[in-house]
């Protein structure tokens, strides 16, 4: 039994070892005087000094941010409103048909779905740059939304909204004093991960950047082309922080919403 | 009913008059199922009324078009005077308690209890003290900072009611209210739902199955079923004298006989001719008889007016109930404090009122008269 659990635990962290070895690679050979990586030669921040003097990566960094924010923020207020109008939709067989519509664009591959982007934006003559990558990541991340907020409104006990009525809430009041808060958690997950899918994308942002724009994972991926260059590995270790100190937020809400949810489990069984 | 409307007004609180009416109420839904045909009632100010019926009667349906959540698709409803039909929920001097309390989860005592008064836009400095009369109301003081989850089902059902009354509504709809307590703790409700009621004042229209419950809290109580109020009356003449066989089972447990009126006074069953005490039926009419298993007594076979055989017998603590099979193989219920021995033959005697003779299809308007008549012949005879 023993020797089953410690080959268990092994081998978790053997697979653990494969997947991060990569990035502490790329994030030791940051720290590298050399110009390669075939080499660590001796420890030095010079690409990191040389990535915030670089005005053009830092314009590119902060842009990213603002495109994830904005996306996601603008997607979840979409999202939000879209699983509300399906959990509304009476017939059941109607219902399953919009969420299947929604779950399709979830999983089908971001090339394809970057393509077709290209093609519908010169189509109508949209121009490629920010407003092009804004549209193609609010509509990418809505379905996302849709589908992390539609469980709490499935769970949503309606008798609450005719207790309200009952008090003597407008609409808009049971709307906001008594749904929101109870989507409120499925809301800021997929917010959350809206966010996340905005700043890693590459494939879809590949497709519809022109040439004023490029996003943090366009413009890594075009440098890694050009030869490889130590200022990427020092900007992918930033970018890496970056979404480890996101994961952490996560971690720290959920685990407070959880606490929440445990509590209210306990009241039921009392 | 424009005189009524406005009479009522002017009607101080002393006296009495109707605060809602249900008018011809009808309704359809969409999947064609019809919930509630022709539903006539008048509710008085001050009294604690129970809608009483099992489940799929309309009893829920009934009070989600008194408290407006539920639109009937024939009929009106009146308020106080006022024809509310199609008034929003939220503008109706009603509140109602529901069926899993459905409190705020995110929102503890104080903030659930305070939801109505803040929508009003009261001032903090007035919600205060009339939250803090709420819960004292229901015996809750020192539980306004507890969150929801952490209160037992009993306290739910409190902060429930004091969310509710806190708005001093006119009338208060409980939709069965009780219903997840257990035995213990929903008798202790029932008793202090009634004296909440009192010291209010105010109407109060309890839904329910249970009819040891709306037995035990109403003033008067509606027995509703297939849709339709069946009958309309005070517990004591509900159990006493049900207008029709469905009332008749189901309040309270019966014997249950088909029967023949043989001239006023002198009724047919189980092959026998009996005195009683109903009268004004045609000779020979059919008619149904209801005999309370707690009206039988068990005598001696040669006084009994009736001789039958022990089935079984159980101890249920304060009585025997005991399943006997007469002469002519009618089953019989008997409650009786005296026990008897299986397969033993016994007599089984009541008296000629304990007899009560039911006319097929009778409307609540005709048994209501028929049942006057006897208590005016009755005082004659005095």
């Amino acid at each position: 039994m023993k020797k089953r659990q410690v080959l268990a635990k092994t081998y978790l962290l053997l697979v653990l070892i494969i997947l991060y070895i990569p990035i502490f690679y790329l994030i030791y050979f940051s720290f590298s005087s050399g110009k390669d990586m075939n080499q660590f030669k001796s420890f030095t921040w010079a690409h990191y000094q040389a990535l915030f003097q670089d005005n053009r990566l830092l314009a590119i960094f902060l842009e990213t941010i603002l495109l994830a924010l904005l996306s996601s923020l603008i997607a979840t207020v979409i999202g939000t409103m879209g699983a509300l109008a399906i959990s509304m939709v009476r017939k059941k067989s109607q219902q399953k048909v919009l969420l299947s519509l929604n779950n399709v664009l979830m999983v089908s591959p971001d090339v394809i779905i970057g393509a077709s982007f290209l093609i519908f934006f010169t189509a109508l003559g949209i121009g490629l740059n920010f407003g092009s990558v804004l549209l193609s990541h609010i509509a990418f991340s809505i379905p996302i939304v849709v589908l992390m907020v539609l469980p709490r409104l499935n769970e949503f006990d309606y008798a609450l909204v005719d207790a309200a009525r009952d008090l003597g809430a407008s609409s808009y009041q049971v709307f906001t004093k008594v749904m929101l808060p109870a989507l409120i958690p499925g809301i800021a997950t997929g917010l959350f991960m809206a966010l996340t899918y905005s700043l890693d994308d590459f494939a879809v942002t590949f497709f519809v950047t022109g040439n004023g724009f490029s996003t943090l994972s366009v413009e890594i991926y075009s440098r890694a082309r050009q030869g490889i260059d130590l200022e990427v590995n020092a900007l992918s270790t930033v970018m890496f922080l970056f979404v480890l100190l996101l994961v952490g937020i996560y971690y720290f809400i959920t685990a407070r919403k959880n606490k929440k949810t445990r509590k209210g489990l306990g009241g039921l069984i009392k | 009913m424009e005189e009524q409307a406005t009479g009522a007004s002017a009607c101080s609180y002393f006296c009495k008059m109707d605060i809602i009416q249900l008018k011809h109420i009808n309704k359809r839904y969409d999947d064609g199922f019809i919930a509630l045909k022709d539903i006539n009632l008048k509710i008085e100010s001050g009294k604690f009324y129970s809608l009483l019926g099992p489940s799929g009667s309309g009893k829920s349906t009934i009070l989600r078009i008194i408290a407006g959540f539920t639109q009937p698709t024939e009929g009106e409803v009146w308020f106080d005077g006022k024809n509310i039909t199609d008034l929003d929920p939220a503008k109706r001097q009603i509140n109602t308690v529901f069926q899993n309390y459905a409190l705020f989860p995110h929102l503890n005592v104080f903030e659930n209890v305070a939801f109505g008064l803040k929508i009003k836009k009261l001032p903090l400095s007035q919600i205060k003290p009339k939250v803090k009369d709420a819960l004292h109301m229901v015996r809750l003081d020192g539980y306004a900072n507890r969150e929801i989850s952490e209160l037992s089902g009993g306290q739910q059902q409190r902060v429930a009611i004091a969310r509710a009354i806190v708005n001093e509504p006119k009338v208060l709809l409980l939709d069965e209210s009780l219903s997840a307590l257990d035995k213990r703790l929903r008798k202790e409700m029932q008793f202090e739902l009634r004296a909440i009621q009192k010291k209010l004042g105010i109407t109060f229209i309890f839904v329910t199955h249970d009819q040891e419950e709306a037995l035990s809290m109403s003033d008067e109580i509606f027995v509703l079923n297939d849709g339709k109020i069946q009958q309309n009356g005070s517990p004591v003449d509900i159990y006493d004298e049900p207008i029709n066989d469905f009332v008749a089972r189901f309040i309270g447990e019966s014997n249950l006989l088909p029967g023949r009126m043989i001239q006023d006074y002198e009724v047919e069953f189980a092959n026998h001719h009996f005195q009683c005490a109903d009268a004004g039926m045609k000779a020979n009419e059919k008619v149904e008889v209801v005999i309370r298993p707690e009206d039988l007594d068990i005598v001696a076979p040669e006084k009994g007016k009736l001789v039958a055989t022990a089935q079984t017998q159980l101890f249920l603590g304060d009585h025997f109930e005991i399943k006997a099979i007469d002469t002519d193989e009618n089953e019989w219920l008997i409650h009786s404090t005296n026990g008897c021995q299986l397969n033993e033959r016994i007599g089984l005697y009541f008296d000629p009122e304990d007899i009560h003779v039911m006319r097929q299809h009778e409307s609540q308007a005709d048994f209501d008269a028929r049942l006057e008549s006897y208590e005016g012949e009755e005082s004659n005879d005095e």
